[in-house]
């Protein structure tokens, strides 16, 4: 099955690209470009999500960065080969069954997935790609379909609601994951003193270890199969494929290396933000907010509804910084994250319907898209470098976080104790001058 | 149109899965550590200190044997070839 296709589809492409350029745009060129761009949707999902399971164990030390994205890509790429359930049900059930879905309007909506995910990655906020994914969609469903087109209420059932519970739930876990971690290997003041016995905490490291493979495993299962269902849908949708009830093997091929390829990338400004912009992480907290991650992920995806793993794991990362005695929360931060999140279907929607109109009434408007669209990601990655956050430096960054705020605190102390000082130098010297004055007055 | 009933349902799975997996772990840390203590004391020849690390260090491993459980039907819930 494989191989006939694949041989099928080459040969066409031989034959129908000599016509590039001339004339209207040949179907399969474009069905070419979107699958490319689907692959390219599906990298930046990879280093997009890299945080999510391994933000934490970096943060905590329990893992290295390299060794911690090296076994994120490897469990994104098994994950990815386990199952096709989700891709053949892929999520086009945000738009209403009778619009006809074209290639060109899957390209606009990809665009609008892939610019929104390239902007949030720059800013170093964890977003969701399945939601840009949607947003992108749905934009430019809205304007090949008008507002028939999209089913609004599926929409606030499967994205909304979800997005609102997902952070909620995983948060109040983890709080008490982390509650239960303290309590239990909490020892008191005397006991640390007459037998020098430690908590122990580090231990929870060696948990993280395991705890963090089990979330990105679950992360290739789900996510890869997005995409593979995007590249399915254009290709029923250009006839190549008889019908969405399976998954060609290729696709499943070249969408798990895409997603472990970008997962090995790093996407380290979000582990920044994940690991030490949110809270400071030890080990114990780390470990909670895994389990909660993990736990809440699989039990509302084998119970019915599927919940966001970039909103749980940052939804635990809160909650389990709110757990510890002492512990601060970056709610200033965290705001900035829910503002990403209300703001990924809209703003990926727009790029998606803004593309459509370029694809729709522009001549050569696709491959005007196309080139804005790389424009735009090759300036992103330019401007991303001139402060590049990498391996080398996502630790000392994290470290970096605590040191701030503990120089600030220094300060203040610093601060404190030269005004007392300079008050205590001022009085001497006001009885000094006092002295004299009565010194004075007597001769 | 919200099955809250579900919502409910995977509230209740997520807190009590949570938290018999983080007792557990921690629990083993405890124990562990307590172990660990007296490893010196139970190399000397200590009887009493004897017992009491080998107790706690089987406690630990049977509680990280349960953490083990728990990950091992996790992949179970990942992979629907298992269970499908």
């Amino acid at each position: 099955m494989f191989n006939r296709n694949a041989i099928f589809f080459a040969a066409r492409f031989d034959f129908h690209f000599s016509s590039f350029g001339k004339g209207p745009m040949d179907p399969l060129t474009i069905v070419v470009l979107v699958i490319a761009l689907a692959l390219f949707f599906d990298f930046t999902n990879g280093f997009h999500d890299t945080a999510n399971a391994m933000a934490t164990p970096i943060a905590t030390g329990a893992l290295k960065p390299r060794t911690a994205v090296i076994i994120a890509a490897v469990m994104n790429l098994v994950g990815a080969f386990l199952s096709t359930e989700v891709a053949k049900a892929i999520s086009v059930s945000l738009i209403n069954e009778d619009v006809q879905i074209v290639p060109e309007m899957v390209f606009a909506g990809l665009t609008g997935a892939i610019l929104w995910n390239l902007t949030t990655w720059f800013l170093g906020l964890p977003s969701s790609s399945s939601h840009a994914l949607f947003g992108g969609l749905v934009g430019a469903a809205l304007v090949y379909a008008g507002v028939a087109g999209v089913n609004f209420p599926a929409i606030l059932q499967k994205v909304v609601i979800p997005a609102l519970m997902a952070p909620l739930l995983a948060g109040i876990v983890a709080f008490l994951a982390t509650k239960i971690a303290y309590i239990v290997t909490a020892r008191s003041q005397h006991a640390r003193e007459t037998t020098g016995i430690g908590t122990g905490r580090n231990s929870f490291k060696v948990g993280q270890i395991f705890s963090s493979s089990l979330l990105a495993l679950s992360h290739g299962t789900n996510d890869a199969q997005k995409t593979m269902g995007v590249i399915t849908l254009v290709l029923v949708a250009a006839g190549l494929q008889s019908s969405g009830d399976h998954v060609e093997l290729w696709v499943v091929v070249a969408a798990a290396l895409a997603i472990a390829l970008g997962t090995y990338m790093g996407g380290w400004r979000i582990i920044r933000t994940m690991g030490a912009g949110l809270a400071e992480i030890k080990p114990a907290q780390g470990f909670a907010a895994e389990v909660a991650g993990g736990v809440t992920i699989l039990a509302s995806s084998n119970l019915g509804f599927a919940l966001s793993t970039t909103q749980v794991a940052s939804g635990a990362i809160i909650g389990s910084g709110m757990g510890r005695k002492g512990g601060a929360v970056r709610w200033n931060k965290a705001g900035q994250i829910v503002v990403g999140w209300l703001l990924t279907l809209p703003a990926a929607g727009l790029v998606g319907a803004l593309s459509s109109l370029l694809v729709l009434f522009v001549p050569g408007g696709l491959i005007i898209d196309l080139i804005i669209t790389l424009a735009v990601t090759v300036s992103i990655f330019q401007i991303s470098r001139r402060n590049k956050i990498g391996a080398h430096n996502v630790v000392s960054e994290v470290e970096g976080a605590s040191e701030v705020i503990q120089s600030a605190r220094q300060i203040r102390i610093r601060e404190a104790r030269a005004a007392k000082v300079a008050k205590a130098l001022a009085a001497a010297e006001k009885k000094a001058a006092k002295k004299a004055a009565a010194k004075k007055g007597k001769k | 149109m919200i099955d809250w009933s579900a919502f409910l349902l995977v509230t209740v799975a997520s807190v009590t899965f949570a938290t018999v997996i983080i007792l557990s772990f921690a629990t083993g840390v405890r124990l562990l550590t307590n172990a660990q203590n007296v490893t010196g004391k139970a190399k000397k020849g200590d009887q009493k200190a004897v017992i009491f690390e080998f107790w706690n260090r089987t406690g630990a491993y049977a509680l990280f044997a349960v953490f083990g459980t728990a990950i091992l039907y996790g992949i179970y819930l990942i992979v629907p070839a298992f269970h499908k």
